[in-house]
């Protein structure tokens, strides 16, 4: 019963979080003066999809075509477990949360090949390549990435690494961390400008391009909702969690998610579309060697710095 | 492009009504005259949001005229909609030729009934029929021919790098890259393009025949659609074929502001280029300020002259400068527009984001475009410098640039000219007239044998000269540059088709 209680919170909560998120891309192009529409458009977005055909390609596969948008969706809400909104208030508490976390984050991108390969059309095939070699580019770096945390707080736990930060916020003197963190959840949550496997015209739609209806409207949501868990992640990995004067913690958790959400995506404006090979070379020949200095950096500060373990 | 109310005095819906007022996500099917007027819109409304697949699509736009050719591609995404979905079919009488022509435009109230049907060609006319869901009937295919499917030749296996599986992808007909419809077979080792069929026609008029069939005067309103994105460049070619036919020569003033007419319609054509060219990139942040731009330089121009240019480009019409509006207030927008503009220059100059998607790719050598018989940006961009994507973007944004500082220098100074009514009488005799159009020196060979109509017509399309590069252009890029590279060379296929 408890567990059946905190699945769903976790859901509702999943769901408002990825509605704010939908409202923040909204503002981006809209501007602050029609936040009117912007808080309305997504939910007219969402009715408009519900209403629409669910339509099956000639050829598809039927398994794969149909489970992709609910297997993206469920590893969501899954990693959306290990992430504490307060002292104690989490879904579920693993010592292991963070390689629980990374691991989860695999099937994610499984699930979007999946939807690529499954349609029967070149184009679909194209996407699922783009997004299978991503799967590949963003499993080190990201998980490099979050080893300086785990290294200064000496513990896998997220409720730990949090806690851990009580006296600095790691990105005070992880900023390296931070940087490949955020560029990696990038790739994880084809965001602009790593989402060549998506939105590329030239293949009109990519890995979504035969989808519609009800299907479509459980990836857009699937979308917004890794892409709001891996902010969160990085609240909590870098930036102290739920921790802040005054306010109660999971405000402040909250607002700190809202607000780095709203930095990234304002930053992907000012980007055009990379190209795959582009983010392959950032990844394997930038972002790599980068997360192994940033490994040493972190080694050697932890054992300087006063009670940086 | 017309009718651009400014939105903020449209009425502006409840809270309630914006729960309840559901989005249209359409798909836009461009014959080839509507590629302006579709980028406008894409921007209009965060309630009408364009898509790259029909799939998730609840709406087909269509502007027409819509060629035969390009109908069964039409059938082919109407079928792909997911229903409920409904059609529009944009298109005044003026935009459909002449029907005595061999090459007919498609009724396409028959292969799509229920379709509903707006001649209005205004982006504000356009935003509300898109938007109103009041008499609108489920979209109904009522054709089921299908896209033909060449056969592609693919190299063998010893000529290929890595003789692995190749795949051939068909990019159009109906693509955001060009003005226009144009199919591109792209025959691909992975993420490269090995090479590249091209198909074009699908957007072909026979504007030279149905000039032709016409009197002179019906033969400079179709001079008008030769581009349909840039009329008074197609029709100042054709007066100025007259006129030399007619042994006549326009007053300097006239001249200037003959050309001060084509230099803003150039630089419209760059500033909606521009647009379309950030979408396919996606840097929000240029297609903001582009998109801003150009409705601003709209605006100016639809309150500039108080007479329409193609009224007063007629043969040896001249009017006086009453046909300038000379408010000053529109002349004070149009000049802040042209230091907008130049600013947007050298941001696109500084900013080196962009670049990721546009340095060293698609370059094309000053001698093979000469070769070609290529004008305009593409051929300037190579004369300056590398010739490659980057290089066109900047050409044409200097270009642009500089070409309405000149017009707002001209129409702030005063002119006075001698009034009289256009002059029809045209003698025997052949004639070659050029004009710089937006893609290019836009050329008319024109002969006349008789004062009734032309007895042979004969244009030179700037678009048309590029087409033969693309294959050789392509091959060797990556996938996802093809839609760059092809997007820079600012296609109008209406005009390559003829």
């Amino acid at each position: 019963m408890n567990a059946l209680l905190i699945s769903l919170e976790v859901l509702l909560g999943l769901f408002i979080g990825t509605y704010c998120i939908a409202v923040l891309q909204q503002l981006m192009l809209l501007g602050l003066r029609r936040v009117g529409i912007a808080f309305t458009l997504p939910i007219a977005n969402a009715v408009q999809l519900l209403r629409q055909e669910n339509l099956v390609p000639r050829g598809a596969d039927f398994f794969l075509y149909r489970s992709a948008p609910f297997i993206a969706l469920a590893v969501v809400a899954l990693t959306a477990l290990v992430i504490p909104l307060g002292p104690n208030l989490i879904g579920f508490d693993p010592s292991i949360g963070l390689f629980y976390f990374i691991v989860l984050l695999s099937p994610f991108v499984v699930a979007m090949m999946n939807a690529g390969w499954s349609q029967n059309s070149k184009e679909g095939l194209f996407s699922t390549f783009r997004a299978a070699a991503y799967l590949v580019s963003y499993e080190v770096p990201i998980g490099f990435a979050a080893i300086g945390p785990v290294m200064a707080a000496q513990s896998l736990s997220t409720q730990h690494i949090v806690q851990s930060q009580a006296g600095l916020w790691y990105v005070v003197w992880q900023p390296l961390g931070l940087a490949i963190y955020l560029l990696a959840a990038l790739f994880v949550s084809f965001r602009h400008p790593f989402d060549s496997a998506l939105a590329g015209d030239e293949l009109e739609g990519g890995v979504f391009a035969e989808y519609s209806g009800v299907r479509l409207l459980l990836f857009k949501v699937a979308l917004d909702a890794i892409f709001l868990i891996l902010m969160s992640m990085g609240i909590l990995l870098f930036f102290g969690g739920w921790q802040g004067p005054l306010l109660p913690g999971p405000l402040w958790f909250v607002l700190k998610t809202l607000v780095l959400s709203a930095l990234v995506l304002w930053a992907g404006r000012f980007l055009p579309r990379l190209r795959h090979d582009q983010i392959l070379t950032l990844s394997w020949k930038i972002l790599l060697p980068a997360s192994l200095v940033n490994i040493t950096l972190v080694g050697i500060l932890t054992l300087v710095i006063p009670g940086g373990s | 492009m017309t009718g651009n109310a400014d939105s903020a005095t449209r009425k502006r819906p409840g809270w309630f009504a914006r729960l309840t007022h559901m989005p249209r996500h359409y798909f836009a099917v461009d014959g080839g005259s509507g590629a302006h007027l579709l980028t406008a819109l894409s921007q209009r409304s965060p309630y009408a949001e364009r898509v790259a697949s029909p799939r998730h699509a609840n709406l087909l736009v269509v502007v027409e005229p819509i060629s035969e050719k390009l109908v069964p591609a039409i059938v082919e995404i109407a079928q792909a909609l997911p229903r409920p979905a409904h059609a529009l079919l944009v298109g005044g009488p003026e935009a459909v030729c002449d029907s005595s022509t061999e090459t007919k435009p498609a009724d396409l109230q028959k292969v799509l009934p229920g379709s509903r049907h707006l001649q209005q060609v205004s982006v504000e006319g356009l935003l509300d029929a898109v938007l109103d869901r009041s008499d609108e009937s489920e979209l109904i295919v009522s054709d089921g021919s299908e896209v033909d499917s060449p056969t592609i030749q693919l190299p063998s296996r010893q000529q290929q790098e890595m003789a692995t599986e190749l795949a051939v992808l068909s990019l159009g007909p109906i693509q955001p890259f060009t003005a226009g419809p144009l199919r591109l077979f792209l025959i691909c080792d992975g993420e490269q393009v090995l090479s590249v069929q091209v198909e074009s026609g699908y957007a072909s008029r026979g504007i030279a025949e149905a000039m032709m069939q016409g009197d002179w005067q019906q033969a400079l309103s179709l001079a008008r659609q030769f581009d349909p994105l840039a009329p008074i460049a197609g029709q100042l070619a054709c007066i100025r074929a007259i006129e030399q036919l007619q042994g006549w020569s326009p007053p300097t003033l006239l001249v200037k502001l003959r050309e001060a007419a084509l230099a803003l319609e150039r630089t419209q054509n760059v500033l909606w280029w521009l647009v379309r060219f950030a979408e396919i990139l996606d840097v929000a942040q240029l297609l903001d300020r582009s998109y801003s731009l150009a409705s601003a330089l709209d605006e100016c121009s639809a309150r500039l002259w108080q007479q329409s240019p193609t009224t007063w480009l007629l043969p040896q019409y001249s009017g006086t400068t009453a046909m300038l509006d000379k408010n000053t207030a529109t002349l004070t927008r149009l000049r802040q527009v042209a230091e907008s503009l130049t600013a947007l220059q050298r941001d696109v100059e500084r900013n080196r984001w962009p670049a990721l998607r546009t340095r060293s790719i698609g370059m094309l050598s000053t001698a093979r475009l000469q070769a070609a018989n290529v004008t305009g940006p593409v051929l300037q961009a190579s004369e300056q410098g590398e010739g490659d994507v980057e290089g066109r973007l900047r050409t044409r944004l200097q270009l642009a640039s500089g070409d309405l500082l000149e017009v707002a220098e001209t129409l702030a100074a005063e002119q006075f000219l001698p009034a009289h009514a256009a002059y029809w009488t045209i003698p025997a005799g052949e004639a070659h007239a050029e004009v710089k159009g937006p893609r290019g020196t836009i050329g008319l060979h024109l002969e006349s044998s008789d004062n009734e109509k032309p007895s042979r017509i004969e244009w030179q399309s700037p678009s048309a000269a590029l087409l033969p590069l693309l294959p050789e252009i392509l091959a060797g890029q990556k996938l996802a540059d093809a839609e760059v590279i092809v997007a820079s060379l600012d296609l109008a296929m209406a005009e390559a088709d003829g």
